[in-house]
């Protein structure tokens, strides 16, 4: 079975995290951001090592997204639709595993991801989550 | 078996890989099936001759090997497909009397015909990637997909539809005809140039692997130029790729961060690659008409032999520019030639070209038109407006690296703003 695993972030935390000063947000210093890039990396290198990881993909920022939106009948494009806040798809990884249960541990070594060292906001403040989603392999197993 | 030996069989693999799937796809056609089998013979050879010894002439035994393998291979496949109407595309009598396979002299032809062949108009881009890396480069599978990052059994159907797509498309196994040739050439130096970019663009994290593309990028473009000696744009790419990569040492930080080309500790610049380079491009130059790579190569070489960025011979790279943009146009190049005259002229005049450079579509948005002019805003003395292009041109870029790069040089000015 498959199963699509999503973590999610604003604009203002992909500022943060490029080192961008957002108020009420804590700072990644270069040293945070490569233990982030270096969590990932091993993150994706075990998954692919154990034969499970599918596909993965990190999302570039909010801010270059478009909406296409239908109104009245004709497709209007939107750029930036997203506010500075809102937590939309930053990335995902696509698993190949024996069970949910397997899906669902790997989405928490997440929980190990290194996060930014500086000042301004407590870790408690912050309650980050991963999605763990089984994936419909054809239209049949929706139906069903 | 010691490693020693491993290794050297691995050298002398990658070297015969292309030459045995050259010979037997000439031989006998095929070029789907001829690559599974020659990495078959490759793999056993691999597994045999470090314990047991390189046979007399190791490309005949691979080309043995190969073609029992092949005829194999073809006739499980034929037994399925024997009532299908394939056979139009089977060898004619007339082509049976090609050179035999194991003729040494054809060696060398035979990697440029395949060169050829990976780099096929039909393919994609990154199809021609692939392909050329695994059928030239003799990488694997799982290496290439390492490097681009996908997973093996992408990169397998990749690969497997590229190679499906130049067996249908029916071309034969020779060189292109004489008024195709130069146009089939530039593709092929298109792919190894950006088989280099793509290794070398790339600074750390996942990147790390892919530094080794630029390498395998300038062993296949050494080959090539050992096949056509006499093309000046041949030596020019391979200069250009040796003088680019002789800064990598410097081009990164202990954290991983990008340093500018001005910031570069010049010492630890790889200087036998700069002198290697250097000869290729004077014994070029005189040659011929001079092309986009040669005039890349030159600017490179000007880089490469100045002490420090002030004294870089900047009016000369100007000139260099200025041809560059005569022979291939492109917005990015206009805007390093607003760089040059900047450095050259006083940040004024490099501003004033930008100005010019504003209209142009295909730099509407590009973080790169918005880090030049904060770049040289910040060398006029005009701080808050250079900061203020830092910040946008972060905006715009999409890379974290880069976005935390321009981010930091914005906060840099914010800093000298409050304490001049």
């Amino acid at each position: 079975m498959k199963y699509m695993i999503l973590v999610y972030g604003s604009q203002q935390d992909y500022d943060a995290l490029a080192g961008r000063a957002v108020p009420g947000q804590p700072t990644w210093s270069a040293e945070d951001f490569a233990a982030m890039g270096a969590f990932m990396e091993e993150f994706s290198k075990d998954l692919a090592g154990s034969g499970e990881l599918v596909e993965t993909r990190g999302l570039t920022a909010p801010v270059h997204a478009r909406r296409v939106q239908l109104e009245h009948g004709v497709p209007v494009v939107t750029d930036g639709p997203y506010a500075e806040t809102q937590e939309v798809l930053a990335g995902y990884w696509i698993v190949e595993c024996e069970s949910f249960d397997r899906a669902s541990q790997i989405a928490a070594r997440l929980a190990a991801c290194p996060g930014p060292s500086g000042s301004g906001g407590s870790p408690a403040d912050r309650t980050p989550f991963a999605d763990v989603r089984p994936i419909a392999d054809s239209r049949n197993e929706l139906e069903l | 078996m010691t490693g020693r030996d491993a290794e050297d069989t691995e050298g002398l693999l990658r070297v015969l890989a292309p030459q045995v799937l050259g010979a037997v796809v000439r031989r006998y056609g095929h070029f789907d099936t001829a690559e599974d089998a020659v990495q078959e013979a490759l793999l056993a050879a691999a597994q045999q001759w470090p314990g047991g010894g390189v046979p007399a002439n190791p490309r005949g035994w691979l080309i043995t090997v190969a073609a029992r393998r092949l005829t194999d291979l073809l006739r499980a496949e034929q037994a399925r497909q024997r009532r299908e109407e394939n056979a139009a595309r089977r060898m004619l009598p007339g082509e049976w009397l090609a050179p035999s396979a194991d003729q040494p002299a054809a060696g060398s032809d035979d990697t440029l015909i395949l060169l050829f062949l990976c780099c096929h108009p039909a393919l994609s881009p990154a199809s021609q990637i692939a392909l050329t890396l695994r059928a030239v480069g003799g990488l694997t599978t799982t290496e290439i997909a390492r490097a681009f990052l996908v997973t093996d059994v992408a990169m397998t159907r990749r690969i497997t539809r590229a190679k499906q797509a130049v067996a249908a498309s029916g071309v034969p196994f020779r060189l292109p005809p004489g008024p195709e040739r130069p146009q089939r050439l530039g593709a092929v130096m298109h792919v190894l140039y950006l088989i280099f970019n793509e290794g070398y663009v790339t600074t750390s994290g996942p990147g790390l692997h892919r530094s080794e593309l630029s390498g395998e990028a300038i062993r296949l473009a050494r080959l090539l130029h050992r096949l056509l000696p006499g093309d000046s744009e041949v030596a020019g790419l391979l200069a250009l790729m040796l003088l680019t990569d002789a800064r990598r040492p410097a081009r990164t930080g202990p954290d991983g961060a990008l340093v500018p080309l001005a910031e570069q500790e010049r010492s630890r610049w790889n200087h036998a690659c700069i002198a290697e380079g250097q000869d290729l491009l004077t014994a070029a130059l005189p040659r011929g008409a001079t092309g986009p790579y040669q005039l890349q190569a030159a600017i490179a070489a000007l880089h490469d032999e100045a002490p420090s960025a002030e004294a870089t011979d900047w009016p000369q790279i100007v000139a260099l520019y200025e041809m560059l943009m005569r022979v291939s146009g492109g917005p990015v190049v206009a805007l390093n030639h607003a760089v040059a005259v900047a450095m050259a002229h006083g940040p004024h005049a490099g501003l004033a070209r930008l100005a010019g450079l504003e209209a142009d579509e295909r730099l509407a948005g590009d973080h790169r038109l918005s880090a030049v002019r904060a770049h040289l805003l910040e060398l006029s003395g005009d701080l808050a407006a250079a900061r203020d292009a830092y910040e946008t041109a972060a905006r715009q870029a999409t890379n974290l690296v880069q976005q935390r790069y321009l981010h930091t040089r914005a906060a840099r000015l914010t800093t000298s703003d409050v304490n001049p």
